[in-house]
C-alpha cells in the first residue's frame, strides 16, 4: 500500500522544493547554533566552540544531502536530473537524436495506425448510454450463429425475458428518398420500435426520442450529418415536415453526431417508428410470420443482472418458445454480446486480418528498434572514456544504467510523438479505400484516446527494451582493454556479438516482411489482370429507386425504358441499358436453381447470381453471348426467358445443350434462350459462379430490388458531359427522383479491388520500411566495424594487401551476416505465408518466384549497404591508420 | 546510523525510529533535545548525531508520525520542535510490541546458550 500522506509530501516536495530547502537549512543552522551556545556555556571561547561544533557535525551540507535522499521526492529529483542530462547530451548529438527519433517514429507510427483500426473495430463501444450493459441479441439454429428475429419471436422475448429492463428491435437498413428543398437524395435509415432510444439511452442533440404512442405515426429523427447538410443545422427543425419517399414525416428530434446506429459499421441517417416500414419497404413478405427474420434486437441488462444469469435465462426461454411453437419456430437458441461488436459472422475473419496486420507492424517496430539499439551501441563506443571516468569516480552501474535508459526512453517518447503525427496522416489516407458494398458503411478510422494510450505504452516499452540491451553492455566495459587503449566493449572470441545478433534478426525479419509484400503485390497484379468478363472502361452508371417514389412495377419499367431511349439518343453515347445491380458490387441477389428436365431424386440445386437486364444489356456491358440469342423486348406477361452463363450451363447441364431447357428457382420457371460468357459476379477472387440474367420487365413485379435500378451508359469519351446530360434526362422525366451511386465503371472496379489494394498498399509500405531500416542497420554495423578496425586495415594495406582484397573482406563480412539470416527468415516467412491463403488472388502462399527473389533482392540491397563502408575502408591511408590514436 | 559510545554495536533497523518516537512520547522536543534525551536515558550507550537524526526526523514526519513546528526559545532563538501525532502514537505502540517480541525471542535464544 502506498501511504497517501507520503504521496502528498511527495507532491508537496516537488512543488515547494525551494521552501523545503530553506526550512531544512534553517533547521540545521539552528541545531548548529544550539551546539555552539552549549559549548560557550561550558566556558569555551566562541571561536573554539564553533570549531568543535563543526567537528561534531561532520558537515552541514552532507547532513542536508542525507535528508534530501531520505525525502520522498528524491526519486523524482534524480529523474529530473537524468532527463536534463540526457537532453543536454542529445542536443550535442542532434544527428543521432534525429535519426533515432525518425526511425522509431516510422515503427511506432505503423503500429499506431494499425491499432487505430483495431481500436475502431474491436474496442470502440457502441455510441449509446452505458454501452457495457446494452446487449445485441441473435438467434441460433442448433448452435449455429446467427440470424435476425421474426416479429413473434421478438414479442415473446420482449414480454418474457426478465434479465432486461428493456428490449428494442429495429430493421437495420431502410432506404428512402428525401425530397423537399434542394435536389432529392437517397438516404438510408432504420425503422425502430418506439422504445429504441430509451433502451439504448441515446439523448438527442435537439428535440426528443419517440414516444410509446408514436409506434405507427409518421415521425422521424434525423441523423446529425443529414440535419447539418440538408437542413443547414436548422435549430427549429423540430415540428417541421420532411418528405420521405413521397410521404410527409414530422421531425421530432436530431440524433447526436456520434450516433449512426448501434451497429459498429452501418451508417444510418434517419430513424422512423417501426409502423412506417410498410410504406418505406412495400411489397415484402408477411411481417408477422415466423419465417421472416427481419429484426435486429438489442436489450438493456437490468442493474445487477450478470451476463451469466442472462445466458441461463435465455436458454430456458429458448426451450419454452421452441416447445410452444415447434411447428413454426426454426431457430432454437439465443446468443448475445455487447452491442456494437463486429457482426458475429465476420468477426473471426476480421480479427485474423487485424492480428496479421498487428504482427507485421510489430515486426517493423522490432526492425526499427534493433536499428536504434545498434546506433546506441555505436554511439556508446564513442563515450567509453566518459563512462570509464564516471565509473572510476564512483558512479554506480545502476545509476549509469538509469541514465542511459532515460535517454533511450526519451528518444522513444519523441519517436512516439512523431509516430502519432504520422498515424494521423496515415489514417486520413486510409479513407481513400472505399469498401464496395451496396449499403452505407462507416469505416472511418481515427486516432482516439485508446490509440494514444497504446502508443505511449508502446513507446515506453520500446525505449526500455531496446535501450536495456546496449546499456547493459556499455556499463560493463572491459577495463583491461581500456588500459591498453583498445575497445572496451568488444568481447573478443565471441562469435555472436550483440550487434551482429541484432543485424541478423533484423534481416531475418525483413525477409518475412518482404515475402509478405511480394505475395500481396503479386496478388494485386493478378487481381487487376483477372478476366472479369465485362468491359472495364467507358461505362457510366447512375442509380434511381422509383419504387421509393410510389411507382408501380409497370410504371418503373416504363420509366426505365423511356429514359433508356432518350439517353441512347444523346451525342457520344454508343448504347444504353438498365439493370438492378452491377457485377462486382460485393454482394447481390442470389437464388437456388434446378433443371426441370432432371428427375427429382438426383436433382441438383445450384446457387445462382441473378441480374435483371434491359435491352442492349450485353452490348453495353460487353459480355459476349456465346450461343443462342439476346432478349428481344419480351412482354411482361409472356413466358419467362433467361440467359445463363457458361458456369451455370456446365453445372446444370454438363454436356447437354442448355438452349431451350427450363430451369426453376423459388417457384419461377424460365426458358433458357442464350448462353453468355462467365463474369466475376461478387468478388474478384471468386471462382466463376453460375449466373442467370432475366428480363427486368418480366420480373420486376415478383422480385423488386431493394437497392434501386441502374442506368448504364456506354460512352467512348467525355463521361463528364454525358453524366450531366444523363442527370438532366432523369430529372426531365421526374424532377423528384433522387440519383445515387453515380460512378464510372473504372471507379466501380477500383472499389472492387479494395482488399488487394489495401493489403498491397499496407504490406508494400511495411515491406519498404522494413527493407530500408534493415539496410540502414547493415550499413551502420559495417561502418562501425570498419571504424573499429581502421588500424588492422591500415596494417593490411601497408603489408601489401590490395584495395580490392580489403573491400572484399568487408563486403564478405556483411554478406555473411545476411546469409545467416536467410534460413530462419525464409522459414518464418514460409510459416506466416500460410495465414494469407484466403486473401491472395491467383498466387499460392508459397509462391516460388517470391520466395526465390526476396533473398536475392535482399542480398543485393545488403551488398550495396556494405559497399559504402568498404569504399571508405579502401580509402584508408596506411600511415594515418597506424598513427591513429 | 547509531554510534555506541563504548563500542559500536550494529543495531536492528528501525531502532532509531523507535528511540525517537519513544522520546517524543513524553513531550515535544527539538532536535538537540532529542539527542540529549536519548544520550541521557541510555546512559550514554547511544549517541544520535545530526547525520542520522535529521534524515530520520524527516522520514518520520513524511510518514505522518511526528509533526514539526517552529517555536521560539527563551533566548529568542527559533527552533523546530517535534510532537508525536495520533498516527505516531499508534505506530509507537506497534513498534513497542515488535521490539518486545524480538527482545523476548533474543533472550530465549541467549538463555538456551547458557
Amino acid at each position: 500500500m502506498f501511504p497517501f500522506g507520503r504521496l502528498r509530501t511527495l507532491l508537496k516536495s516537488w512543488f515547494q522544493r525551494a521552501a523545503l530547502e530553506a526550512e531544512l537549512d534553517a533547521e540545521v543552522r539552528s541545531y548548529f547554533e544550539i551546539m555552539v551556545n552549549r559549548y560557550v556555556g561550558q566556558g569555551l571561547p566562541e571561536q573554539e566552540a564553533r570549531r568543535l561544533a563543526r567537528l561534531n557535525f561532520s558537515s552541514p551540507d552532507q547532513v542536508k544531502e542525507q535528508v534530501r535522499d531520505a525525502r520522498a521526492g528524491a526519486g523524482i529529483s534524480s529523474l529530473t536530473r537524468d532527463v536534463a542530462y540526457s537532453l543536454r547530451r542529445l542536443r550535442k548529438a542532434p544527428a543521432f537524436a534525429l535519426v533515432t527519433v525518425l526511425t522509431l517514429a516510422l515503427g511506432i507510427g505503423a503500429n499506431a495506425t494499425i491499432f487505430s483500426i483495431v481500436s475502431r473495430f474491436v474496442f470502440r463501444p457502441a455510441p449509446v448510454g452505458d454501452p457495457s450493459r446494452l446487449m445485441a441479441l441473435h438467434t441460433t439454429h442448433q448452435a449455429e450463429c446467427c440470424n435476425n428475429f421474426s416479429w413473434p419471436l421478438f414479442s415473446d422475448v420482449r414480454e418474457q425475458a426478465q434479465s432486461f429492463s428493456g428490449v428494442a428491435a429495429y430493421n437495420e437498413l431502410v432506404p428512402a428518398s428525401i425530397s423537399g428543398q434542394g435536389e432529392p437524395e437517397r438516404v438510408w435509415g432504420q425503422a425502430v420500435t418506439a422504445n429504441f432510444f430509451d433502451v439504448t439511452q441515446t439523448g438527442m442533440t435537439l428535440g426528443r426520442g419517440f414516444r410509446t404512442e408514436e409506434e405507427n405515426l409518421p415521425v422521424v429523427i434525423l441523423g446529425h450529418a443529414l440535419w447539418r447538410q440538408r437542413f443547414g443545422g436548422d435549430l427549429n427543425i423540430a415540428g417541421k415536415a420532411v418528405t420521405l419517399s413521397g410521404r410527409s414525416f414530422t421531425v421530432v428530434g436530431v440524433a447526436p453526431p456520434s450516433f449512426r446506429g448501434v451497429d459498429s459499421i452501418l451508417y444510418c441517417q434517419f430513424w422512423v417508428p417501426l409502423g412506417n416500414i410498410d410504406h418505406l419497404l412495400p411489397n415484402t413478405s408477411n411481417r408477422v410470420s415466423y419465417n421472416y427474420h427481419w429484426l435486429a434486437v438489442v436489450g438493456r441488462l437490468k442493474p445487477g443482472v450478470t451476463q451469466a444469469q442472462t445466458t441461463v435465462e435465455l436458454e430456458i426461454l429458448a426451450r419454452r418458445i421452441t416447445k410452444a411453437h415447434a411447428d413454426v419456430q426454426y431457430d432454437d437458441g439465443f446468443r448475445f454480446e455487447r452491442a456494437g461488436s463486429l457482426p458475429p459472422r465476420d468477426k473471426a475473419a476480421v480479427m485474423l486480418f487485424l492480428a496479421a496486420l498487428t504482427l507485421v507492424a510489430l515486426l517493423v517496430l522490432c526492425i526499427a528498434g534493433a536499428n536504434v539499439a545498434n546506433m546506441f551501441l555505436a554511439q556508446a563506443s564513442g563515450r567509453q572514456r566518459e563512462i570509464a571516468v564516471r565509473l572510476a569516480l564512483g558512479a554506480t552501474r545502476r545509476h549509469l544504467l538509469h541514465q542511459m535508459l532515460t535517454e533511450s526512453v526519451l528518444l522513444a517518447l519523441g519517436g512516439g510523438l512523431l509516430g502519432v503525427a504520422l498515424s494521423l496522416w496515415a489514417t486520413r489516407s486510409l479513407a481513400a479505400f472505399r469498401f464496395p458494398a451496396p449499403v452505407p458503411l462507416d469505416l472511418s478510422v481515427n486516432v482516439d484516446g485508446r490509440v494514444l494510450l497504446y502508443t505511449f505504452a508502446l513507446s515506453m516499452a520500446t525505449g526500455i527494451l531496446f535501450g536495456l540491451a546496449p546499456a547493459w553492455t556499455v556499463v560493463r566495459p572491459i577495463i583491461a582493454n581500456g588500459l591498453k587503449g583498445e575497445d572496451m566493449l568488444a568481447r573478443p572470441g565471441r562469435l555472436w556479438s550483440l550487434r551482429n545478433a541484432l543485424v541478423i534478426s533484423q534481416v531475418a525479419m525483413s525477409i518475412v516482411l518482404l515475402c509478405a509484400t511480394g505475395l500481396f503485390l503479386r496478388s494485386l497484379e493478378n487481381a487487376s489482370q483477372i478476366d472479369i468478363g465485362f468491359r472495364s472502361r467507358g461505362i457510366l452508371i447512375m442509380a434511381v429507386d422509383p419504387r421509393l417514389h410510389g411507382y408501380s412495377p409497370e410504371r418503373t419499367t416504363q420509366f426505365m425504358n423511356t429514359l433508356r431511349q432518350r439517353v441512347a439518343a444523346l451525342p457520344g453515347v454508343t448504347s444504353a441499358t438498365y439493370t438492378d445491380s452491377v457485377p462486382l458490387s460485393g454482394g447481390g441477389r442470389g437464388e437456388s436453381f434446378h433443371a426441370e428436365s432432371q428427375p427429382m431424386p438426383s436433382r441438383a440445386d445450384v446457387t445462382t447470381e441473378l441480374y435483371m437486364t434491359g435491352p442492349d444489356y450485353f452490348q453495353t456491358i460487353g459480355t459476349p453471348i456465346l450461343a443462342g440469342r439476346d432478349f428481344m423486348n419480351e412482354s411482361a406477361t409472356g413466358p419467362k426467358v433467361a440467359i445463363v452463363n457458361q458456369a451455370f450451363a456446365e453445372r446444370l447441364f454438363k454436356n447437354e445443350n442448355p438452349l431451350g431447357q427450363r430451369v426453376t428457382g423459388r417457384g419461377v420457371t424460365y426458358q433458357i434462350v442464350g448462353v453468355a460468357k462467365n463474369i466475376k459476379a461478387r468478388f474478384l477472387g471468386e471462382d466463376f459462379m453460375p449466373v442467370l440474367y432475366r428480363s427486368l420487365a418480366q420480373d420486376i413485379a415478383g422480385d423488386p430490388s431493394f437497392t434501386g435500378y441502374r442506368i448504364m451508359v456506354r460512352c467512348e469519351r467525355d463521361p463528364g458531359a454525358v453524366g450531366s446530360a444523363l442527370r438532366r434526362e432523369i430529372h426531365a422525366l421526374d424532377p423528384t427522383l433522387a440519383i445515387f451511386d453515380a460512378e464510372t465503371i473504372e471507379e466501380h472496379l477500383r472499389d472492387a479491388l479494395f482488399l488487394p489494394r489495401l493489403a498491397g498498399t499496407l504490406f508494400g509500405t511495411f515491406g519498404f520500411l522494413g527493407l530500408a531500416l534493415a539496410a540502414v542497420g547493415i550499413y551502420g554495423v559495417m561502418n562501425s566495424w570498419v571504424s573499429r578496425r581502421t588500424r588492422e586495415i591500415g596494417i593490411r594495406l601497408a603489408l601489401g594487401a590490395r584495395v580490392t582484397e580489403v573491400q572484399w573482406l568487408i563486403v564478405r563480412q556483411g554478406m555473411l551476416l545476411t546469409g545467416f539470416a536467410v534460413i530462419p527468415g525464409l522459414a518464418a516467412a514460409w510459416a506466416v505465408a500460410k495465414l494469407f491463403t484466403s486473401v491472395l488472388y491467383g498466387v499460392r502462399p508459397h509462391d516460388p518466384p517470391t520466395f526465390a527473389l526476396v533473398p536475392l533482392f535482399l542480398a543485393a540491397v545488403a551488398a550495396i549497404a556494405c559497399w559504402f563502408p568498404a569504399r571508405r575502408a579502401a580509402g584508408t591511408e596506411p600511415l594515418d591508420a597506424l598513427r591513429h590514436e | 546510523m547509531l554510534t555506541a559510545m563504548a563500542k559500536p554495536t550494529e543495531l536492528l533497523q528501525g531502532t532509531l525510529d523507535l528511540l525517537i518516537l519513544r522520546t517524543l512520547e513524553s513531550g515535544p522536543l527539538h532536535g538537540v533535545g532529542i539527542s540529549d534525551r536519548v544520550e541521557q536515558v541510555t546512559k550514554g550507550v547511544f549517541v544520535v548525531g545530526p547525520g542520522s537524526l535529521f534524515p530520520a526526523l524527516h522520514r518520520l514526519s513524511e510518514n505522518g508520525w511526528i509533526k514539526g513546528e517552529w517555536s521560539e526559545l527563551e533566548n529568542k532563538r527559533r527552533v523546530k520542535t517535534y510532537i508525536l501525532t495520533a498516527a505516531g502514537r499508534a505506530q509507537l505502540a506497534e513498534e513497542k510490541r515488535n521490539w518486545k517480541r524480538v527482545f523476548t525471542a533474543m533472550n530465549r535464544v541467549l538463555a538456551e546458550e547458557v
